[in-house]
C-alpha cells in the first residue's frame, strides 16, 4: 500500500490539486486497491453530504412555504424612508428640470449625490445590483407643482421660505435658525409624498457638508430616533402635528445634537417667543365680494 | 414618529435566500424549532443593522456570518454549553424529511448531530453551499487552514463510517481533529 495522506486525497477528491498532482494521483490509484477504495470513500462520503444538504434545503423551502418568515414589503416604504433615500437625487432631478428652465440652481446640491454613491454605491456585488434608473424614478414621484413653483429666490431666502412653507405645511413649522450649531441656511423646497407636501430646508456646515431638516404635516408626536442609512444617519421626531426627519452625513452625537437644537426652537415657538423664531403669520385669504 | 425601517435594499436579497438561511440556522441550532428562531432574531438583526452591509461583499457570505454570529453570541451569554436534550437526535433526525415513510439518511443524519455546530456548518457551507475555504474562514470567524483541516478530518471519518472501518476509527479521527484545533 503505498503512503498518501487524507490530506492529499481529500485535495484529490475535491479537485484542489495541480494537473500534475492529480494526474500522480491518479498512477497511484490504478495501482493501489486500498487507496482506491479509500478514495471511493472519500468521494461517497461528499455525495452523501451534498444529498443530505439537498434535503434539509428541500424541507426548509416546504416549511417557509408553510409558515414564511417575513413577507417583503414590495415597494412600499415609508415617507422618510423614502425621503431620506431620495435625498441627493431628488435634488439632481430638480436641478437638472431648472437649470433646463434657465432659473439657475445651487451648484453644492448635487455633491451630496457624488458623495453618497462614493460611500455606498461601490462595485455591485451578489444579490443587490442597485439600478440609478429605480433611485431617480424613486426621486421623481417625490417632485410635485409646488416644487417648481416656488421660485430659486425664494428657496435661499429664509424668510420667503418660511411664509411659503408655513401655507403648506402648517402654521406650527418652524425653519429653525441653526447658526448657533454651525449650519448656514442654503435653500427649502417642496417635495411631495402620497399626495401630501414635504418641506426640504436644506443648511451647509463650516466645511460645506449638507443637512436636511424635512417636515410633514399630520404625524402623531413621538420621541427622536436615530436611524442610519448607508453613509447617511437621520434622527426623527414630531412636534406639534408636525413630523420631522434631520439627516446627513453624520454620527448620531451629531444628529441628535442638532435634532435636539431643533425641538428647543419648537418649544421657544409659543406666543411668548422672539418673532425671529417663528413662522410668519399665514395671512387669511381676504372674502371675495 | 419614528424613522421607518429602509429595508429595500437587502430584504429583497434576504428573501430569496430564506431557505438557505432557515438551513444553516437549522443546522446549527440543531432543530427546527429553535432554527427558525435563530433566523427569526438574525434577520431582524440584519435589518436593524444592515448599514453595516458593505456592497463589495457578496450578500450571502455577509448573510451567513451575521447568521453564525447571532448564534455564536447567544451560546457565549448561555455559558457555552451546549443544549441537549432527551429526544435531541430524534429532533435533529427530523431536519431530513422523510421519504415514502422512510427515514432519509439514518447514518448521515446520526454522523452531523455528533458533531459539534461549528463543524456541520464548515460541511454545510463547503458541500452544501460551495464556498471556498477562504469565504467559510470568513463566516465561520476561522482562519482557512482551520477550515481545510476540518473537511480533511471530517470527511475522513465520514468515509470511515460509509465504508464500514469502525466507528473507532472515525471517532479518531474526530479527536484527532479536535485536539489538532484546541493546539
Amino acid at each position: 500500500m503505498s503512503e498518501l495522506s487524507d490530506e492529499l486525497l481529500v485535495a484529490y477528491v475535491d479537485g484542489q490539486l495541480a494537473p500534475k498532482q492529480a494526474q500522480a494521483v491518479d498512477k497511484v490509484l490504478a495501482q493501489d486497491d486500498v487507496l482506491s477504495k479509500r478514495v471511493s470513500a472519500l468521494q461517497a462520503a461528499h455525495k452523501r453530504l451534498e444529498a443530505a444538504f439537498d434535503a434539509i434545503l428541500a424541507g426548509a423551502e416546504a416549511d417557509l412555504a408553510a409558515h414564511p418568515v417575513s413577507r417583503p414589503r414590495g415597494f412600499f416604504v415609508s415617507w422618510s424612508a423614502l425621503l431620506q433615500a431620495s435625498l441627493a437625487t431628488a435634488g439632481m432631478v430638480l436641478a437638472a428640470v431648472m437649470l433646463l428652465a434657465g432659473l439657475g440652481w445651487p451648484l453644492k446640491a448635487p455633491e451630496i449625490v457624488w458623495r453618497d454613491s462614493a460611500a455606498v454605491d461601490m462595485e455591485p456585488v451578489g444579490a443587490l445590483p442597485r439600478d440609478w434608473r429605480e433611485e431617480v424614478a424613486r426621486a421623481q414621484a417625490l417632485i410635485g407643482r409646488e416644487s417648481l413653483e416656488i421660485g430659486a429666490e425664494s428657496q435661499t431666502n429664509a424668510e420667503l421660505a418660511r411664509f411659503q412653507l408655513a401655507r403648506m405645511i402648517g402654521p406650527n413649522l418652524l425653519v429653525p435658525e441653526l447658526g448657533a450649531e454651525g449650519l448656514r441656511f442654503a435653500r427649502a423646497q417642496v417635495l411631495r409624498f402620497e399626495g401630501k407636501p414635504v418641506a426640504q430646508l436644506l443648511y451647509l456646515d463650516a466645511h460645506g457638508a449638507p443637512f436636511a431638516l424635512y417636515a410633514k404635516a399630520g404625524e402623531a408626536n413621538e420621541e427622536g430616533a436615530f436611524k442610519r442609512y448607508g453613509a447617511i444617519g437621520a434622527v426623527s421626531f414630531a412636534h406639534d402635528g408636525i413630523a420631522y426627519l434631520i439627516a446627513g452625513e453624520a454620527d448620531e452625537p451629531s444628529l441628535v445634537r442638532l435634532a435636539g437644537a431643533v425641538r428647543r426652537k419648537e418649544n421657544s415657538s409659543g406666543p411668548e417667543a422672539p418673532a425671529s423664531a417663528t413662522v410668519p403669520p399665514v395671512p387669511n385669504p381676504k372674502p371675495k365680494p | 414618529m419614528q424613522a421607518e425601517d429602509y429595508q429595500d435594499s437587502i430584504k429583497p436579497g434576504l428573501v430569496a435566500m430564506l431557505p438557505r438561511l432557515k438551513r444553516f440556522a437549522d443546522l446549527l441550532a440543531g432543530s427546527k424549532r429553535e432554527g427558525i428562531a435563530l433566523l427569526r432574531r438574525a434577520l431582524k438583526r440584519m435589518l436593524a443593522e444592515q448599514h453595516r452591509y458593505q456592497r463589495s461583499i457578496p450578500l450571502d457570505r455577509f448573510a451567513f456570518a451575521e447568521l453564525y454570529r447571532q448564534w455564536f453570541e447567544e451560546l457565549a451569554a448561555e455559558g457555552g454549553g451546549a443544549r441537549e436534550d432527551e429526544d435531541a437526535a430524534q429532533t435533529f433526525a427530523a431536519l431530513f424529511p422523510r421519504k415514502e415513510g422512510k427515514d432519509f439518511d439514518p447514518l448521515m443524519a446520526a454522523f452531523l448531530h455528533s458533531l459539534p455546530p461549528q463543524h456541520r456548518a464548515t460541511l454545510l457551507l463547503v458541500y452544501g453551499e460551495g464556498f471556498d475555504d477562504i469565504d467559510t474562514g470568513r463566516v465561520l470567524d476561522v482562519a482557512p487552514e482551520t477550515i481545510d483541516l476540518r473537511l480533511v478530518r471530517l470527511s475522513a471519518s465520514l468515509a470511515d463510517c460509509l465504508s464500514g472501518r469502525g466507528q473507532t476509527r472515525a471517532r479518531a479521527n474526530l479527536a484527532r481533529l479536535y485536539a489538532e484545533e484546541a493546539a
